[in-house]
């Protein structure tokens, strides 16, 4: 972005100054002598592991720490030059907006017109002004065709947008957003932050924007700070950023990123678009050009990549030749319908699945195309309309709210006898069975949930023939996020056939050995995990955008394939 | 899943007109329902409910309201023919029961009961309307000024509630999730979590509202500045929130309630349940039901024609702005379907 859109040298939009802070009855600081200036019209990107001080960070400059949360707080905070400390958030809501992880709790009102109004309306400001607000805000964001709808028959990204109007409404001069692209796929979260990034540009307003999934925000990024146990830790440019987390917390650097640094090509890129800049400038064949990307394989070497390893399994089935593991989970012809809006909808429109035992499947797709919907199906919590859905060795199914099934004060109580000392053991959670619930960290609560889940349907130490987790990374850093990796293997590796619905392709990459892509109730892809993650845009790793080769999603399979040695794809 | 009395825009008039308006006419339609006993009123006071229902596109509120009026009215006709004793004609003897004493059902009682029963109906029906047509943020908004602690938990309650729904739809498919070996859920430790949980939203409810600046000065005591740089009230609302379909609710509740009441006093409630039943069919209760079902027929919309839209003779629909000013230079308005 230029130095003029920026402003450097005005009053900045927020200025942090010796700002530690404490939780009510918390051991230690979430924030400790943090010190930061943002110029107005920049867009700062927060990074740092999951508990790193960045979400309290964005509630001291919205005035929520500490006059919601109360604690002891030390230091200033200056939001467009109102003292946030002694100002409450009322009155920091006409300079500061603020967008929260969670899209649900962010909406008080039934429509969404007079939820975009309702800031404007708590001001003071006139009817005359407040209509003019809501459509010059609706039309910013592209959503004055929602603006009559009701809050609760929106969809995640649909609400993510009414809160972010929301918070804009009152045209802030700084606007904090806490991982808005949570829980939104690909698509979505894409659409979210380029919208941001043209809001910054066009409106002036400086962006504070924490997010665990760096990929895809780090290029709409004119700064990052880091974070680390309360402290920031490192505070530059996107550039600079990937040189220190590589060097400091490889947690944090971007897949595109790992990829040069495995290849040694250097600088690191920040995102797709420089990647291949940088890669056209070595004069590897890579990216998008004149030439295909099987004429680059050859180039490259790798002829043999993405190439299927495998026949489809359909037509497998219609030459009779059988799959050597047992069927996990089977879908014939199945129709699902769910009532929206006063009628039914088709969600599941005769579909055809076939997932074996040991198979590691990623189901993908934008929201409400289906994914938990299948899920819970095969589970039993919906009956199809037609055509049917076979779970032969059980299923346990773990939520996208892994909470839900916490209800107990003691990990033994919600797991008695020796099924529960078994499904403890088959998470690794034997050692936890007199501690509480809710002392144990988001990774061993989500592995309790899924240990509550397969109780009593292991057969010994055996497992059932499906387990499936639905949106699990959800909020997860990476460190947490290869826990994950290794326990989907370890339950694969002992039979179960592991289903996961995700919206996370760069974790997809990392676990499946199979995607599954769902589109408007049907299957639209299905195959081998480096041919559908290699073989689109949005739902494509961002090494798989950058190089553009078939079967090559991974920062490992790329830098092979760079380097004109080592494995290929799995 | 969405409750069937959940409020859904839809471009009647019904919606379209203010709360005062909306809440005048159905609420004259539950007034008959409290102020008459004649089943015939009351049964016409039901049709108008239903119908309103119906034309203002909220059939599956109105099914529902049926259903559940029926859950309660049944109940009520039971009970009401176990404790009351009254009436002449015996129709069982049922000895003596605990507490209850001598229990003896007589027609008298249950068509009693029956007419408890019919009111609990229409009071439901015209209710499931104002639920599913009326916005609440506007009722809301209206409130606001008047009572802000009132507007500010109703707030709270009106967003709450269908996430507390939901939160319990989510603890329920969770515990059937359960495999055979975890302890059961159990409902004490579910409702304790389903609590805990909708602290938990509430406070982020609240956080919300604290961050669009419902903690700042009541808007009715808003000022702003003014031409000469003096801090005024608010000075009258630039443009009207109601509708033009306004004085049309305005006008049939009113005339709903003074037919009522004038009714009444000329003796129109002619049903008397005890000693023997009886039942008044005389000329003003046969006018009023007639008037009651025909007022069921207000949120009909007189040009059928949908605003904005048109459906040329191909049956392709086609959007006009109707915000768009059309000079007499502008190009006419496109109503067939281009020849492709």
């Amino acid at each position: 972005m230029s130095e003029l859109a920026i402003r450097r040298g005005a009053a900045p939009a927020l200025a942090v100054d010796g700002l530690s802070y404490a939780y009510p009855r918390a051991p230690r600081r979430a924030l400790d002598a943090v010190s930061l200036e943002i110029a107005p019209g920049e867009f700062v990107l927060l990074a740092g592991r999951s508990a790193s001080g960045k979400s309290t960070l964005l509630k001291a400059a919205c005035g929520l720490v500490p006059h919601f949360h109360g604690g002891e707080i030390d230091g200033a905070v200056t939001v467009a030059g109102l003292d946030a400390i002694e100002s409450g958030p009322g009155e920091l809501a006409a300079v500061v907006g603020y967008v929260a992880q969670d899209p649900e709790t962010q909406v008080v009102s039934t429509t969404v017109a007079a939820e975009i109004e309702l800031p404007l309306e708590m001001r003071g400001d006139p009817p005359t002004s407040r209509a003019r607000g809501v459509e010059e805000v609706a039309l910013a964001l592209a959503i004055p065709h929602l603006l009559g709808r009701t809050v609760d028959t929106l969809s995640g990204g649909e609400l993510q947008r009414v809160a972010l109007a929301a918070a804009l409404v009152t045209r802030p001069s700084l606007v904090l957003l806490d991982e808005p692209t949570s829980q939104l796929d690909p698509v979505a979260g894409d659409e979210l932050i380029w919208l941001l990034r043209r809001l910054n540009e066009e409106w002036g307003v400086a962006v504070l924007l924490a997010e665990h999934r760096l990929e895809r925000c780090l290029a709409a990024a004119d700064r990052v700070v880091a974070m680390d146990s309360g402290a920031i830790a490192f505070d530059g440019t996107p550039g600079t950023f990937l040189a220190w987390s590589h060097a400091s917390d490889p947690a944090l650097t971007t897949p595109a990123a790992r990829l040069f640094s495995i290849a040694g090509i250097d600088p690191l890129p920040t995102g797709v678009r420089q990647a291949r800049q940088l890669l056209a400038s070595t004069g590897a064949p890579v990216g998008a050009g004149a030439l295909t990307p099987s004429e680059r394989l050859v180039l490259l070497g790798r002829p043999h990549l993405g190439q299927p390893e495998h026949a489809d399994p359909s037509k497998l089935r219609e030459e009779g030749v059988r799959s050597p593991a047992p069927t996990a989970l089977e879908a014939r012809a199945l129709w699902i319908e769910l009532s929206r809006d006063d009628t039914r909808h088709d969600v599941i429109r005769g579909i055809d699945l076939e997932i074996l035992c040991g198979e590691r499947v990623a189901l993908m797709g934008r929201n409400g195309a289906g994914k938990s919907t299948l899920l819970k199906t095969a589970a039993g919590l919906i009956d199809p309309v037609r055509g049917k859905l076979e779970t032969p060795g059980g299923i346990a199914l773990l939520t996208q709210n892994p909470s839900d099934y916490l209800v107990r004060e003691r990990v033994g109580d919600e797991l008695p006898g020796e099924a529960g000392a078994a499904a403890l053991r088959a998470v690794g959670l034997e050692h936890a069975v007199d501690a509480d619930p809710r002392d144990l960290s988001g990774g061993e609560r989500q592995r309790l949930a899924l240990a509550i889940a397969l109780a009593g349907q292991m057969e010994g130490e055996r497992l059932p023939g499906v387990v499936a987790l639905d949106e699990p990374t959800r909020g997860m850093d990476r460190g947490r996020k290869e826990d994950l990796v290794a326990l989907i293997d370890s339950l694969a590796a002992r039979g179960a056939g592991v289903v996961v619905a995700t919206h996370d392709v760069e974790f997809a990459s990392e676990f499946a050995e199979r995607v599954v892509l769902l589109g408007d109730g049907v299957v639209i892809a299905d195959g081998p995990a480096g041919e559908v993650l290699s073989g689109g845009w949005y739902f494509a790793t961002e090494v798989a955008r950058v190089l553009d080769l078939p079967g090559v999603v991974t920062p490992e399979q790329g830098a092979a394939v760079l380097l004109g040695a080592g494995e290929g794809p799995a | 899943m969405r409750s069937p009395f959940a409020y859904t825009p839809r471009p009647g008039p019904l919606q379209s007109a203010s709360p005062g308006a909306a809440v005048a006419y159905l609420g004259a339609l539950a007034t008959v329902a409290f102020l008459y006993s004649s089943p015939l009123v009351l049964l016409a006071a039901g049709i108008a409910a239903a119908l309103a229902g119906r034309l203002a596109g909220a059939r599956s509120a109105v099914r529902a309201a049926i259903r559940l009026g029926f859950a309660i009215a049944v109940p009520i006709v039971v009970v009401n023919a176990l404790v009351v004793n009254r009436g002449e004609t015996v129709l069982a003897r049922l000895g003596d029961w605990p507490l209850l004493g001598q229990v003896d059902v007589t027609a008298e009682a249950l068509a009693d009961g029956a007419v408890f029963g019919l009111r609990a109906v229409v009071v439901m029906i015209a209710f499931a309307v104002y639920s599913s047509c009326v916005d609440p943020d506007r009722v809301l908004r209206a409130l606001r000024p008047i009572a802000g602690r009132s507007a500010l938990t109703a707030t709270l309650v009106s967003r709450l509630v269908p996430v507390a729904a939901a939160d319990a739809a989510r603890l329920r498919d969770a515990a059937r999730l359960r495999g055979p070996g975890a302890a059961e859920a159990g409902r004490a430790p579910l409702a304790r979590r389903l609590l805990a949980g909708s602290l938990d939203r509430a406070v982020d409810v609240a956080a919300t509202l604290e961050l669009r600046g419902y903690s700042l000065e009541s808007p009715k005591r808003a000022r702003r500045q003014s031409a000469e740089g003096l801090w005024v009230r608010w000075a009258p609302k630039p443009f009207s929130r109601g509708s033009r379909f306004d004085r049309r609710f305005y006008a049939v509740g009113a005339l709903v309630l003074i037919a009522a009441i004038a009714a009444k006093v000329l003796g129109g409630d002619g049903f008397h349940a005890y000693p023997t039943v009886e039942l008044g069919l005389g000329p003003s209760p046969v006018a009023l039901s007639a008037l009651l079902v025909l007022s069921g027929l207000a949120p009909l919309r007189l040009n059928s024609q949908p605003m904005g839209r048109t459906r040329p003779r191909d049956g392709r629909l086609r959007s006009i702005d109707p915000g768009v000013p059309r000079g007499p230079g502008a190009a006419p308005v496109c109503l067939k379907a281009p020849r492709v």
